[in-house]
This record gives structure tokens, sequence and C-alpha cells, in this order.
């Protein structure tokens, strides 16, 4: 059985990853018509206030997005949730940047067995620095029980 | 009924349902739009029950747009400040779902709501759920 305590003082806190975007306005609006958004600034990509709805943010983090040294824990990680937080406007367009840590690491037990639960936090940065989201993604993990 | 201001949310309310589009061809294009569209996971239903899955999937991610999008009905003034969901169980593609949310928690002077939410099969079982923090205009005259 993996020492969460001991992952957490390992991994936590530390960047490991760094991407560029420039998000793509007809996208965006495609995103936004098949999610049922009827507001404009997500619909129309002629707006001045146009912006990326959190979902598409959400997109931005998902996958399996572990450190590189990361232990493997046994079963097959499974996408458990997303989450974003809007602090302003994402316009597409420009560059972004998004660099990401592990946020959290803890762990649930049932009748199943123990499940580890990896939060991996992408902050998003426009051109000037400027953090304007952060996109979490959970990431659910069924531990291989000890031989 | 639309909500204009903070002053109008009333703990306990219910969200009016939104019943969104969960056809293959929307959320294939949800799947493309995000760069997810190149299996048959959220396209075919074929393709997707020869991976192990019980038929095409709505992308998790799409659960969350359709939250938001209710809570932009609800509110046209609102801004979803924060948005966090719970993927328990998968939601199939052609099959009908409701999107609700229940308010949890409202503070009139920073004008700001909390609301639980939940996406539903057809069946009434629970596949997503989640909360959200949302801000809303102080007065209807504040809204932009």
């Amino acid at each position: 059985m993996v020492d969460v305590d001991a992952l957490k003082a390992e991994f936590l806190d530390l960047e490991f990853d760094t991407r560029d975007f420039i998000l793509d306005a007809d996208k965006l609006a495609t995103v936004a018509r098949a999610s049922g958004e009827r507001r404009p600034e997500y619909l129309d990509p002629k707006r001045e206030d146009f912006q990326a709805t959190p979902a598409f943010l959400a997109s931005l983090a998902a996958g399996r997005h572990l450190p590189i040294d990361f232990p493997n824990l046994g079963g097959i990680p499974m996408d458990g949730g997303k989450a974003v937080t809007s602090i302003g406007p994402v316009r597409p367009g420009i560059p972004l940047t998004g660099r990401t840590h592990l946020h959290d690491i803890y762990a649930k037990s049932g009748r199943s067995g123990r499940m580890v639960f990896v939060v991996s936090r992408m902050e998003i940065y426009d051109p000037d620095g400027v953090h304007v989201a952060t996109s979490d993604s959970r990431m659910v993990i069924r531990e291989r029980p000890d031989p | 009924m639309t909500v204009a201001s903070v002053h109008d949310v009333e703990f306990g309310a219910e969200l009016p349902r939104f019943h969104p589009d969960t056809s293959l061809a929307n959320t294939g294009a949800f799947a493309d739009a995000v760069g997810w569209g190149r299996g048959g996971r959220f396209k075919d239903h074929e393709r997707a029950r020869k991976e192990g899955l019980p038929g095409a999937l709505v992308p998790g991610i799409m659960a969350m747009g359709f939250l938001t999008s209710m809570i932009h009905q609800w509110s046209p003034g609102a801004r979803v400040v924060h948005i966090d969901t719970v993927f328990r169980a998968p939601l199939l593609a052609d099959e009908a779902c409701t999107i609700g949310g229940v308010v949890t928690d409202i503070d009139e002077a920073a004008g700001t709501v909390q609301l639980d939410l939940t996406v539903k099969n057809a069946a009434g079982e629970t596949r997503v759920f989640g909360t959200a923090d949302v801000r809303l205009p102080v007065a209807p005259e504040a809204r932009t």
C-alpha cells in the first residue's frame, strides 16, 4: 500500500509541466453551442467579450498528467472529475501558458479496496503573466492490492 | 423564471431543469472541438462497444458545459467563478439526461451563491454531481 503522506511530501506543489496554447475561436464557440450555452459572449467570436467556457478550459488539463517519476500505483487511472476556477476571461488567439503541479493526493477506502485520488492543477496565464484561470483534473486510481 | 440579482435568490430553490442535446452528432462535435474526436468513444456506438464501453459516451467535461449553461439560463447576469464536477459514472450519448441544481448558500452582501449540481440519466441515476460558486449582480441595475 503506497504511503500517501510520502507521495505528498515528494510531489505536491512542484511544477512539472508547462504548455503553451493559442485557443481557436471557432472551437470555443462549438463547445459552447454543443453545451447548450445561450450567452453571446461564449457563442459569438466577433464580440469583444468573447471567451472560453469553463468546460473548454477543463479540456486543457485532461489526460494522464503526472510527473514523469510518479510511481505506478497499479490499476488503470480513471477520470474522477474536473474543476475550473475562472479569475478573468480567457480569450482565443493569444498565447496562453499552462503551468501544472500536483495540488492534492488523498486516499479513500471502500469495500472494493483503496482508491488514490490525485489532483493535477493547471494554472493558466495570459501573455502578460496574469493568472486567468485554474483547471483541476482529478484522477482516481484503484490501488493494486499487496501480494 | 430567470434571476436578475442575488436578492432574487431563495435558499433551497431549484434551478429550472435543462434537458441538453446528447445526440451523437452533438457529442461528436464537442469531442472534435476539444481534440478528443479521433477515436469512436464519443462519436460511434459500435466503436465504443469494441473498446468495452456500453456505448458512445457524453464527454465528462461536456456535463460541466451543460451545468454551466443551466446556470447561465437561470441567471443571465451570473458568472460561474468556480465549478467542480465529480464523474461518478458514464453518461451515454443518445440517452436523455436531466441537468439540475439547487441553491445551498447565499451571501447577499458579496453577491455570491453556492449551488449543488446533478446530471441524471433517463433512469434518474446521478451520473455526475458537483458544486458551483456563482457571482450574481447585487442589484438588477448592476447587470451588464
